[in-house]
């Protein structure tokens, strides 16, 4: 057989080994890597490039969470004037018509974003690139409040938004600039607990299912048991170990509202002090689980 | 035969050793796991051959710097890899020895995915993901799932995953690990090109001789946490050169003539082998050829004696 040369049959075209080819180009090093697993680990929690049935949760959470916000947005603008003031939207309210959404969400996009690495073999493989686990914690960690934004942070901008196109908003620019730091004070506030607070339980178990189970039965039973003594007479600052509550009732000072029952009793500092204590204490249990965790086998 | 670990001068095989352990020892609470480990490593394709528990995944731990050294010094291109892990990671390419991987990603996205996180740009990632691929031959399989792959292919996705990034030096914790002979064979020959051809120095762990004696230029023998011998596999099989002889017939009469020529002969039933180092070697040819001429034997077969890595190994560890 005889190699058709140019202007033949095949027009010139040829075979080409190309062989190995070096690279020479830019390498982002530990930013770029760190840039890289925040993105897939978004991706992933979201359901993005996977099959459908891994986009249901997410899809079903942001309805959930969104639903009260487009609803009240809605009924403020058509309601006549003299109704809004009755109606019981304010953006401190707003979480309690989503905790469930927020508890449902973060027990399953954490353990997806942490514990896959694990029982997947991936840990091994990031930990032997530029990474080191601070860096890859810290990435995992971005990840779960970037996706976890979208329910604490994306209702209640919505809500600033549609109540200030209806004439319901802020009045002024001042009072505009200090409802939107208290709306993203607030939504740090819970972010940040819910994301610590299930990094430390997922890095527990490489199953998810046994860490969505964990994160959710944690805030539960500790806000149960917490009420339980707290009506039978026990001290009100038991209320400081709520892990459910905890985040919620801080968002009612941040808005200037005490709130109401027991926690009236707590001052804001204590709350301030017991929550930072507590995310501590979650990022020492993150912490202490990676240390040593073994991942070259 | 006396195999020497350096202490010594660095093994140079055209350049300067990519990797440098002096007396390191690193334990896990009161085991030690490696002890006064001293070594260096040359360009080229080195196997660490040691049985399982020897060490081989602790050091490779140390190399990529996941773990601190208790004692001693270690240095990959001349970085400390616990104080300067990133810069010397972001230049290793590494694949582990289990096969889980996950399941739902394409092997093209796991790939490319993995060339982000050693610092690639996005779009170089992707088309050095597919290339990787197809060079670690599965260029028609890259879209699918791991999961649906069998245990010789994700060997292969694991392999494009740590050369995708052009890496300097390659780490490969027992490569051929549940594959078949024909699949070992063939993933043999690829480390063996990408060690020639791609200019990537490889580190392959494995505790099987023959594979190392196929695809390595240097050896280096872990047992019991310590380094038993190390160097170009070359120069350690050299302990054991002389010839042997197979004879039809005449066997006693020739060993009997090359021991009054002065020579050592080891028997084997018709087979007689006759130690002498390199430089005498021809001499010692002469001297069978004389023998058998003389003492009427006639040869079945007759070839240069070459240690097998196993001798080297049994050597070493006796």
């Amino acid at each position: 057989m005889t190699a058709p040369g140019p202007g033949g049959d095949s027009g010139g075209a040829r075979i080409l080994d190309q062989g190995y080819r070096g690279y020479d180009g830019e390498r982002r090093g530990v930013g770029g890597a760190v840039r890289a697993v925040h993105r897939a680990a978004v991706q992933r929690a979201l359901g993005l490039k996977r099959s459908a049935r891994y986009k249901v949760v997410p899809l079903l959470v942001a309805v959930l969470s969104f639903l009260p916000a487009i609803v009240f947005v809605g009924a403020v603008a058509l309601l006549p004037t003299s109704f809004r003031d009755e109606l019981p939207f304010g953006y401190s309210d707003y979480y309690g018509y989503i905790t469930a959404a927020i508890v449902l969400f973060v027990s399953f996009v954490t353990p997806e974003v942490l514990c896959t690495d694990r029982r997947t073999g991936m840990l091994g493989l990031y930990l032997s690139g530029p990474l080191d686990r601070l860096r890859y914690l810290l990435a995992k960690a971005a990840a779960v409040a970037t996706v976890l934004a979208v329910v604490t942070l994306g209702p209640t901008l919505l809500l600033l938004i549609g109540f200030t196109l209806a004439d319901t908003g802020p009045a002024g620019a001042l009072d505009a600039a200090r409802t939107l730091a208290r709306i993203v004070a607030s939504a740090a506030v819970v972010n940040i607990w819910y994301t610590t607070l299930s990094l430390a339980v997922s890095s527990l178990t490489d199953r998810r299912a046994f860490a969505s189970a964990g994160i959710i039965l944690t805030v539960l039973v500790s806000s149960a048991v917490v009420n339980a003594l707290v009506e039978n007479g026990l001290s009100a600052q038991l209320r400081l170990l709520d892990l459910f509550g905890l985040p919620f009732d801080l968002v009612r000072r941040i808005y200037g509202e005490r709130g109401s029952g027991s926690i009236t009793e707590l001052s804001t500092a204590s709350m301030a002090l017991a929550a930072t204590a507590l995310v501590a204490l979650f990022i020492a249990v993150l912490a202490w689980r990676y240390r040593r965790l073994e991942v070259t086998k | 035969m006396v195999i020497q670990a350096a202490p010594g001068p660095p093994v140079a095989l055209g350049g300067p050793a990519v990797i440098a352990a002096r007396g390191v020892a690193k334990g896990y609470g009161a085991a030690p796991v490696l002890r006064d480990v001293t070594v260096d490593v040359a360009p080229g394709v080195t196997g660490l051959l040691g049985a399982n528990g020897s060490g081989k995944t602790t050091f490779i731990g140390l190399l990529l710097g996941l773990h601190r050294v208790d004692g001693g010094e270690l240095r990959v291109f001349g970085l400390d890899p616990a104080r300067n892990g990133a810069a010397v990671r972001a230049r290793i390419g590494y694949a582990p020895e289990h096969h889980r991987l996950p399941p739902d990603i394409q092997a093209l996205d796991l790939v490319r995915h993995l060339a982000e996180v050693h610092g690639l740009p996005p779009r170089e990632a992707m088309s050095r993901a597919s290339d990787a691929l197809w060079q670690c031959g599965l260029g028609e399989e890259r879209l699918r799932p791991v999961g649906t792959m069998s245990t010789g292919q994700r060997q292969r996705v694991k392999l494009a995953a740590a050369i995708a990034h052009d890496p300097r030096l390659l780490l490969l914790d027992e490569p051929t690990d549940g594959l078949d002979p024909a699949q070992r064979d063939a993933m043999l020959a690829l480390i063996r090109r990408i060690g020639r051809e791609f200019g990537i120095d490889v580190v392959l762990s494995s505790h099987l001789l023959d594979e190392v004696e196929r695809t390595c230029d240097n050896v280096m023998i872990l047992a019991g946490g310590r380094i038993i011998a190390a160097g170009p596999l070359a120069e350690l099989r050299r302990g054991a050169s002389g010839v042997v002889v197979e004879l039809e017939r005449g066997a006693d009469a020739v060993q009997a003539r090359l021991l009054q020529a002065g020579w050592v002969v080891q028997r084997d039933g018709a087979r007689l082998t006759v130690a002498a180092d390199p430089a005498h070697e021809a001499a010692a040819f002469d001297a069978v050829r004389d023998a058998v001429a003389g003492g009427g034997g006639a040869i079945r077969r007759l070839h240069p004696r070459r240690a097998s890595l196993e001798e080297v190994f049994l050597g070493a560890t006796a």
